[in-house]
Parts: C-alpha cells; sequence; structure tokens
C-alpha cells in the first residue's frame, strides 16, 4: 500500500476510505429500509399510490443478495479503518471525556458483528423460505437487520462529527 | 417432518441458523469473558494469541477481531455438527431464534458496556 503515499496523503488515503464505508452504508441503509417496508406493510396495488406504495412495493428477494454484500464490503471497510479510530479517534474522545459517544459506537460494533453472522440465514430464508415459520423468521431477521443498519448509521454518523474528517 | 421448520432442513439452512445464533451467543460470551483468539496491537502492528494486555509505551490493544475469529470458530463447528444431525431432530430447531437471540443479547451488551454509560 507504501506506493499510494507517493500521490496522496496518509490523511486523505483513510478519509477516502471512511467516505467510500460511509457510501456502502447509504447504500445498505436503503436497500434493507426497503425490503424491512416490503415485508412490514406489502403493497397490494403496485401501479397505482403514491410514494409509500411505490417505496414498500420493492421485490425483498432481489435486494437480498445486494444487502448481503454490502453489509460485508461496508464491514470489511469498517474493520480496517476501526484499527486507525482506535489511536487516532477513540483516544482523543476519552481525552473529551464522550464516554457515551463511545460506549454507542461500541455498541454498534457488537451490532453489527452480529447481524455479520446472520447474513447467511438471511440470505437462505429470502431465497427458499416457503412456510409460514420460515415467512415470520424471513420478516423480523429482516426487520432486526434494518434496525441494526439504522442504529450503526446513526452512530457512526455521530463519532464523525464528534472528532472529524483528516484530524 | 414438522412442515413449519421446512426451511431449516436442508443442512445448509440448518449449518446457517446454527452458525448465526451461536456466532451471535459466543461474541457476547467472548467479549464479557476476555476472550479473544488472539490480540491486536494497532500502535505496533503487533499480533499475539489470546488476550494480552496493553504494553506500556506500545499504545492501546485491541480484542474485536479476536472476539470475532473466536467467536467464528466456535459457531463453525457448532453449525457443522448441527449440519450433520438427522433430519427430524434438524426440524425441531426453531427458526425464530435467528430474530430473537440478537433481541435478547442488546440489554445483554448494553450492560457490558455499563462503563461508558455516565451520566456526569
Amino acid at each position: 500500500m507504501d506506493f499510494l503515499f507517493d500521490y496522496i496523503s496518509v490523511n486523505t488515503f483513510w478519509t477516502i476510505l471512511s467516505i467510500a464505508h460511509a457510501l456502502l452504508a447509504v447504500a445498505l441503509l436503503g436497500a434493507l429500509t426497503h425490503q424491512a417496508a416490503a415485508v412490514l406493510m406489502p403493497a397490494r396495488a403496485r401501479s397505482d399510490g403514491g410514494f409509500v406504495t411505490h417505496f414498500r412495493s420493492v421485490s425483498g428477494p432481489r435486494y437480498a443478495g445486494a444487502v448481503c454484500v454490502l453489509w460485508v464490503l461496508a464491514f470489511i471497510l469498517g474493520g480496517w479503518i476501526y484499527a486507525k479510530y482506535r489511536i487516532y479517534v477513540r483516544i482523543p474522545i476519552e481525552q473529551e471525556g464522550f464516554f457515551k459517544t463511545l460506549g454507542a459506537f461500541e455498541l454498534k460494533e457488537h451490532l453489527t458483528t452480529i447481524g455479520l453472522g446472520l447474513l447467511p440465514f438471511y440470505r437462505h430464508l429470502w431465497k427458499s423460505a416457503r412456510t409460514a415459520a420460515g415467512e415470520r423468521a424471513r420478516k423480523w431477521l429482516t426487520v432486526v437487520l434494518a434496525a441494526i443498519c439504522w442504529y450503526a448509521f446513526l452512530t457512526g454518523h455521530v463519532v464523525n462529527n464528534v472528532r472529524g474528517f483528516g484530524l | 417432518m414438522n412442515e413449519d421448520n421446512a426451511t431449516a432442513t436442508s443442512r445448509f439452512g440448518c449449518f446457517a441458523l446454527v452458525f448465526g445464533v451461536c456466532f451471535a451467543i459466543l461474541y457476547v460470551i467472548c467479549d464479557m469473558a476476555a476472550l479473544p483468539l488472539f490480540t491486536y496491537h494497532p500502535g505496533t502492528d503487533r499480533i499475539d494469541a489470546g488476550f494480552v494486555r496493553p504494553r506500556p509505551d506500545e499504545g492501546p490493544a485491541m480484542y474485536w477481531y479476536g472476539w470475532i475469529a473466536s467467536s467464528a470458530l466456535g459457531a463453525g463447528l457448532l453449525g457443522a455438527l448441527a449440519a450433520a444431525l438427522p433430519q427430524t431432530l434438524r426440524d425441531k430447531i426453531p427458526l425464530a431464534l435467528a430474530w430473537v437471540v440478537p433481541v435478547v443479547l442488546l440489554p445483554v451488551l448494553l450492560y457490558s458496556l455499563k462503563f461508558y454509560w455516565r451520566w456526569e
């Protein structure tokens, strides 16, 4: 990786990674929110209706693969950035005494990790659930993953606001 | 065969369900009991096996990667064992565990982070 630093500064490199992580999170958030809306409030009419009807009219199965890929990519980038966060972000936030912010971020790491482990079954349910129990599990697992994603997104946003880029 | 559990009866479905549930539970146990497979010291790029406290003048120690490795290893083994069970037993694993377990673990995680919830 060192050859990159002939062209960009170290700060720019980590800023690019953080922005890529955030963009992946935005895409994941959109996909999971559409999917969760579709399983919680399935739309009856696809062609008629307004914004909300169209928002929840997506085909859930089509999103499942993308959700898994986006979650894994966002997780890998987040895990990579996490080592730098531990030294250059967390320590200054500790020194400022923002402990609840740190706790919220730790919870985000825990929840996204648990979500990662559940992705194979989530994918399996979207691919092959044919029974009432399977559809129930698929519905609520999707909602849980969407809730984790929303929490992680908002917490990451708050921590970024506390510390900022390139400091 | 219990029709309600037909989704988990495939060996992969059973593996994925047991892996996901056990991964979540083992991850929380590894976190609370300090059981990482390895410790990473980001200041020096050093990796030590198991749980190692931060070394003086070498910055903090990170256990998160080690917790993930420990829990993935354990969950992988348990998932493989579950997938090898006969179908009649595989049918009995409730699919709802996939979403109930993370919800139940949330208050445990909040408690494990009690150090951070300071109102001062």
